[in-house]
């Protein structure tokens, strides 16, 4: 068995990222060129911890979007003279190293960490996003009506808070419930929320103007509308969104425990920002509540929001990770990290670097959102 | 000759950002010596606050003394070390800031906090620092201190609170005390009871005082000696006399003009607004910095090299940063665009008759239960405005304006009453129920200029979205050019429809507030102390806007206020409210002229008149305004009122007195007889 150097694996690593770092150069020097039209995001330039995180964050969406290119093989490939190999093994037929070594099963450990970026970025921010709205949209009311709103909404917060998130996890993939219409029950009540948000965003708005209305009304349905059938029932009429009933299940769920937290987040701000003197120079001109809600008070709550969407970003990236770690919801073979480290945990003694991989991405990952999150709000104070 | 307290020569400090060096205080001068008070006055931003913190030596890491020095009593201060300052502070220099809350620790009784002092810079022991503590809250006339040196900070009123921070400052009888605005959070009842205090006590151990202010009126009454402060600058400086009645600098004539003092009348003798803004730090002028705003700037000599201090040519130590202190005629009278005609009120407008609104609070929120109390926020509210005529509501904080305020704009409802605004019946019809006319018809203008732009919008788009709500105009493109309108009204460039409100100062954010309550034409304003959270400077300018636009438009002004020099300035007729009763109405002639209702006569005695000939009766009351949770019995101002004695029998605490109607429809809540009332001498006279 031939094996190259460490320098030559790492020269090869760096060397199989060029789409990244070229992509990379371009977006970081154009938005520094462009940072004071940019306002927060513009102000990161500023800060060398937000830099850093939102170097790394910004490697990983791109290693997502390229995972074909920079990956050496497939990440379903199987070798079966390479198993166990350490780092550096080169596969006889192609010529090719296998940078990080091979699993249990001969597959090539740094293909399948790239494309394992993927599944993460997809369903990570998408579910973050998800639970976002419906904790905006049910937090507005809580915290601007308080009262009854609020306790109810506050109680069932709290109910959903107070269960252990994994055994949720567990009964909601256990085969018996993923039979049932469950999942999809709550995929279907959680997706309808983004299509209420905006077309009540826009209504609001936009009322005393029913011709730009109805344009805002019809792109809201339509593609809240395509969306909602692909999700929730797999039926794109396109056939560009697919999930997998695992994926969904994983999604929804995600969904599930986030969004409390990020009402209660909501409900808080709004309490503080309904009590300023512009919140009642709308009221004294007859605004409706959710014009208040989504157009005067939602706009000045977005730096919590944002900081926090960032650190939720990583918090769910975790939790896919010990989903994966758990065999939970996915198939056997997905190269998602959690099952990655879960595989390989065995042969530690045999091969010590073998669990790195995904591990080492998983952390760098959710570090680099902390600490974007971190800059973002460092900056969004000085303001 | 004394060696002074404390001694500050060409004190420069500069602040350090990521944009660099930021100059915060220039070439700044000042002595004071021993029982001796200095006012340090200015606007904000003028670095008065920070040449307090550069004595204390406590400017945050980014700020740095970066020439001068600061003697104290011989010492320098700004090459001190760490160790000898902290014995220094709070022992030999003590502190008081502008937020009593702030100051105290709310996790401590007062008692311990006070105690603390004299254990730590004295050693003394427990016994000791707490009959030590008793008699200092003896001596800032606290009422109960035994029970009260057992209390934590919230439980205190904030007049009670600023007592304390004074007793902790003074406990170990400092040589010099430093005070930032300390009576500017507090109601002006509360803050003529502090000044008093901080006057005898001052001079009963001697202390020097650094007395720090924006208000003119208050630097008056308590200091003997003036440093006007301008973009961190100190622009002259003397006795309280000499400066108060021959400044020898145009920046200190423009405040003095700003202000409204009795004489000023809104038709004959306006007030004169200083031109422009206070000009950001980094973006200072060459030359004399009050030069772009000044009417006597010469070009080539005000412009160039550096102003220093120099004789003003009058009074002892009086100087003035000022090139042509010796050219200008300092007597000349401000000149005016001519007198404005008087306007004459039309019909009656909005009718406001036997207004009651009452809360309940529910004693335990969280499961409902437990009784609930009631918090009467106003009690038997009975006025009138006519077309075009300026109301003023005069009241200390929780004398329920605010809730009439709500009431007027239907943000709440009447518990019993009724509201007309012309022949409809408003007081009971919530805002979500009223039509669009009856909404733009009455608009209010917020206190907050900070706070009453939403900071995420352009600011433009807010008065459009106005606009929009009103139905006025039929396409955006006319509502925008309407916008454009607006904005030359209340004299703002047309590019600031684009601008966000934080590019905004806070003078030009209150006139976007205008423009956004004068947007639908509306047939009475409500004005919400529109101008108290601005700078002396641009208060005068707002005020003359407000009042221009009203007086064009013939609308009907509600101003609400607690100051009542401004009151006099502006209104036609007043209304002055305490805990949610009237206790006096009538046109402002009679509300400022004998008989008053006595709690009339202490606010009038209370606000600080920055004019040394004015020679006020002094009435300062005793304790804080009562709970509107639970109002005494009777007479809602029995408890303060200097005049109780004069009532015979108990019947003030046990009848709420009737209304009287004066003569001219002077109408008073008060038991007192007719003869005492009569009896009664003006306030203010000018001597």
């Amino acid at each position: 068995m031939e094996y190259i150097g460490f320098f030559e694996i790492w020269g090869t690593v760096i060397s199989q990222f060029w789409p990244v770092w070229l992509s990379l150069a371009v977006i970081l020097s154009v938005s520094y060129h462009f940072r004071h039209s940019l306002s927060l995001y513009g102000r990161l330039f500023g800060s060398t911890i937000g830099m850093v995180g939102l170097v790394i964050v910004l490697f990983w969406i791109l290693t997502a979007i390229f995972a074909d290119w920079v990956a050496v093989f497939d990440p379903l490939e199987q070798f079966a003279m390479l198993k166990r190999k350490p780092p550096g093994a080169i596969d006889a037929e192609t010529g090719k190293a296998l940078l990080f070594g091979a699993d249990n099963l001969g597959r090539d450990l740094f293909s399948r960490m790239v494309h394992g970026s993927r599944f993460v970025l997809i369903i990570a921010p998408a579910a973050t996003m998800f639970a976002f709205i419906v904790g905006i949209t049910i937090g507005l009311p809580a915290g601007y009506y308080g009262g009854k709103i609020d306790s109810i909404m506050s109680f069932l917060a709290n109910l959903v808070l107070a269960f252990p998130v994994i055994l949720l996890f567990y009964l909601l993939v256990t085969p018996g419930i993923r039979e049932t219409p469950i999942p999809m029950a709550m995929a279907g009540f959680f997706f309808i929320f983004p299509i209420l948000f905006f077309g009540v965003l826009f209504y609001s708005r936009y009322a005393t103007r029913p011709g730009l209305l109805a344009i805002q009304l019809v792109c809201v349905l339509l593609v809240g509308g395509w969306l909602y059938s692909g999700l929730v029932f797999n039926a794109d009429p396109l056939g560009i969104i697919a999930l997998e009933p695992n994926e969904l299940n994983i999604f929804a769920s995600v969904v599930f425990v986030n969004s409390p937290t990020v009402f209660r987040i909501v409900r808080g701000i709004t309490m503080d920002i309904k009590t300023r003197d512009y919140v009642a120079a709308a009221q004294t001109r007859g605004e409706n509540a959710w014009y208040i809600m989504l157009w005067e008070i939602l706009p000045n709550a977005r730096g919590p929001l944002i900081v926090d969407a960032c650190l939720r970003i990583g918090y769910t990236t975790i939790l896919l990770g010990t989903l994966g770690f758990f065999g939970l919801g996915l198939a056997p073979e997905s190269p998602d990290w959690g099952s990655m480290i879960n595989q390989t945990r065995a042969f530690i003694r045999i091969v010590p670097t073998i669990a790195l991989p995904p591990t080492l991405a998983l952390a760098i990952f959710v570090l680099g959102l902390n600490l974007l999150a971190d800059g973002l709000r460092e900056q969004s104070l000085k303001d | 000759m004394t060696e002074p307290i404390l001694e500050i020569t060409n004190l420069s400090i500069s602040f350090f950002v990521r944009a660099g060096e930021i100059p915060a205080v220039m070439d700044f001068s000042c002595k004071v010596m021993p029982g001796e008070a200095m006012g340090l006055v200015g606007e904000s931003g003028c670095g008065k606050s920070t040449v307090a913190l550069g004595v204390m030596r406590d400017l945050s890491n980014r700020g740095k003394i970066t020439a001068g020095s600061i003697k104290f009593k011989g010492r320098e201060l700004t090459s001190m070390s760490e160790k000898d300052l902290r014995k220094i502070r709070g022992s030999e220099i003590a502190m008081v800031y502008q937020e009593p809350m702030a100051s105290l620790n709310p996790a401590m009784r007062v008692g311990r906090q006070l105690m603390e002092v004299p254990i730590l810079h004295e050693n003394t022991s427990v016994e000791e620092a707490y009959d030590r503590a008793l008699e200092m809250m003896e001596l800032v006339r606290l009422p109960d201190p035994e029970r009260m040196m057992d209390s934590y900070p919230h439980q205190l009123s904030g007049g009670q609170q600023q007592r304390i921070v004074i007793a902790m400052a003074l406990l170990s009888k400092p040589a010099l005390l430093l005070m930032d605005e300390p009576t500017t959070a507090l109601d002006v009842t509360v803050e003529a009871g502090i000044v008093d205090l901080v006057k005898e006590l001052g001079s009963r151990f001697g202390t020097s005082m650094l007395f720090i202010s924006h208000n003119l009126g208050l630097i008056l009454e308590t200091c003997d000696r003036i440093t006007v402060m301008y973009s961190g600058e100190a622009v002259e400086t003397g006795s309280v006399n000499d400066v108060f009645e021959q400044m020898r600098h145009p920046y200190t004539q423009g405040l003095f003009r700003s202000i409204p003092l009795p004489g000023a009348d809104k038709y004959s003798h306006p007030l004169v607004a200083i031109p422009g803004q206070l000009p950001l730090p980094h973006e200072r002028p060459a030359g004399c910095n009050f030069g772009p705003r000044c009417a006597f700037f010469e070009a080539g000599k005000c412009d160039i090299g550096e102003i220093h201090m120099q004789d003003a040519g009058v009074g002892e130590f009086h100087f003035s940063r000022c090139e042509r202190v010796a050219e200008i005629d300092w007597d000349a009278p401000p000149t005016h665009d001519g007198i404005i005609e008087p306007t004459v009120p039309g019909e009656v407008i909005l009718t406001v008759n036997g207004l009651k609104k009452y809360y309940e609070v529910a004693a335990n929120k969280m499961f409902g239960g437990g009784e609930s109390r009631v918090v009467k926020a106003n009690e038997e509210i009975t006025f009138n405005a006519r077309e075009a005529e300026t109301v003023a509501i005069v009241g200390e904080s929780g004398c329920g304006k605010s809730t009439l305020a709500k009431i007027l704009l239907g943000l709440e409802t009447a518990t019993e009453g009724t509201v007309s605004l012309g022949n409809l019946e408003i007081g009971s019809t919530d805002i979500g129920d009223r039509d669009t006319g009856t909404i733009s018809s009455i608009q209010m203008v917020f206190q907050n200029p900070f706070d009453t732009l939403n900071p995420s919008h352009a600011v433009g788009a807010q008065i459009v979205r106005t606009l929009e709500r009103f139905g006025i105009g039929n396409t955006p493109d006319e509502r925008e050019e309407r916008m454009l309108e607006l904005l030359d009204l209340v004299k703002l460039p047309r590019e600031f429809a684009k601008r966000m409100p934080r590019q905004l100062s806070g003078g030009q954010k209150q006139r976007i507030g205008v423009a956004r309550a004068f947007a639908g034409a509306p047939k009475v304003v409500v004005a919400d102390e529109p101008v108290s959270a601005l700078d002396v400077s641009v208060q005068a300018a707002v005020t003359e806007l407000l009042m221009d636009i009203q007086r064009a438009s013939r609308t009907t002004m509600l101003f609400i206020s607690h100051d009542l020099s401004v009151v006099r300035y502006i209104a036609d007729r007043v209304v002055v409210m305490y805990l949610g009763h009237i206790v006096e109405q009538g046109t402002t002639e009679d509300v400022f002229s004998p008989p008053y209702h006595p709690y009339t006569e202490a606010l009038l005695s209370a606000i600080p008149i920055a004019d040394t000939k004015v020679v006020k009766k002094h009435i300062v009351l005793d304790g804080d305004i009562p709970s509107a949770m639970n109002p005494p019995s009777g007479c809602p101002f029995q408890t303060r009122c200097q005049h109780k004695n004069a009532v015979p029998g108990n019947i003030c605490e046990t009848d709420l007195p009737p209304t009287r109607t004066l003569a001219g429809g002077h109408q008073i809540k008060c038991h007192l007889a007719d003869d005492i009332l009569d009896r009664m001498e003006p306030v203010v006279a000018l001597g």
